[in-house]
């Protein structure tokens, strides 16, 4: 696995076309691992009947919904969590 | 919605219609004989030109019949005769 938990992050502000699990409000948005969820086809291609082979590494992300939503008004410490597959993340510098 | 302003939510209950449990089952059914999978409908419900015009159940079935469709296990024309013949059955013609 390329990360570990803890680890900063960010989401590719990828514009793919086609089924994609990546939710569009967390593109381009840095968070940090929290942990690896297990290895999984690719949703992505499994969409299109193919086999979704290799597997991929889905990781569970942690984002502070202040870095997310620049009216957020509920406390700093507030944050959200996503799955998001392994080749939609990119390392970030910096520590949580 | 998606991170979109949806407008206020409707946390009302409401009734689930025979329809819809039907749309459910065959989906299931569907999804044990390998026919359909998650990921297929999710594609073919996000690419339903009418999306937001559509409630949650009205978009499984739009989606799996045009997936259906796609595959060939059933055509247009079968699906447009058959909903017909169940029209004219219950005499709504």
């Amino acid at each position: 696995m390329t990360f570990e938990p803890g680890d900063r992050v960010r989401v590719l502000p990828s514009e793919k076309p086609g089924h994609v699990r990546t939710p569009a409000y967390l593109k381009g948005k840095a968070g940090w691992i929290e942990t690896l969820i297990g290895e999984f086809p690719n949703p992505e291609e499994l969409a299109y009947g193919h086999s979704g082979l290799p597997e991929r590494p889905l990781y569970k992300v942690g984002f502070r919904q202040t870095d997310l939503w620049k009216d957020y008004r509920g406390p700093a410490e507030d944050c959200l969590y996503a799955d998001i597959y392994e080749h939609w993340l990119e390392p970030e510098r910096g520590t949580k | 919605m998606g991170g979109s302003p949806g407008g206020p939510i409707d946390r009302g209950q409401h009734e689930v219609e025979d329809w819809e449990r039907l749309a459910d089952a065959i989906n299931g059914a569907l999804g044990a004989k390998g026919l359909q999978s998650t990921d297929e409908l999710r594609r073919a419900i996000e690419s339903l030109e009418h999306y937001r015009d559509l409630s949650y159940y009205e978009r499984w079935v739009t989606a799996t019949e045009k997936l259906l469709v796609e595959k060939g296990v059933l055509s247009s024309n079968e699906i447009d005769e058959r909903a017909a013949e169940i029209r004219h059955r219950w005499g709504r013609q």
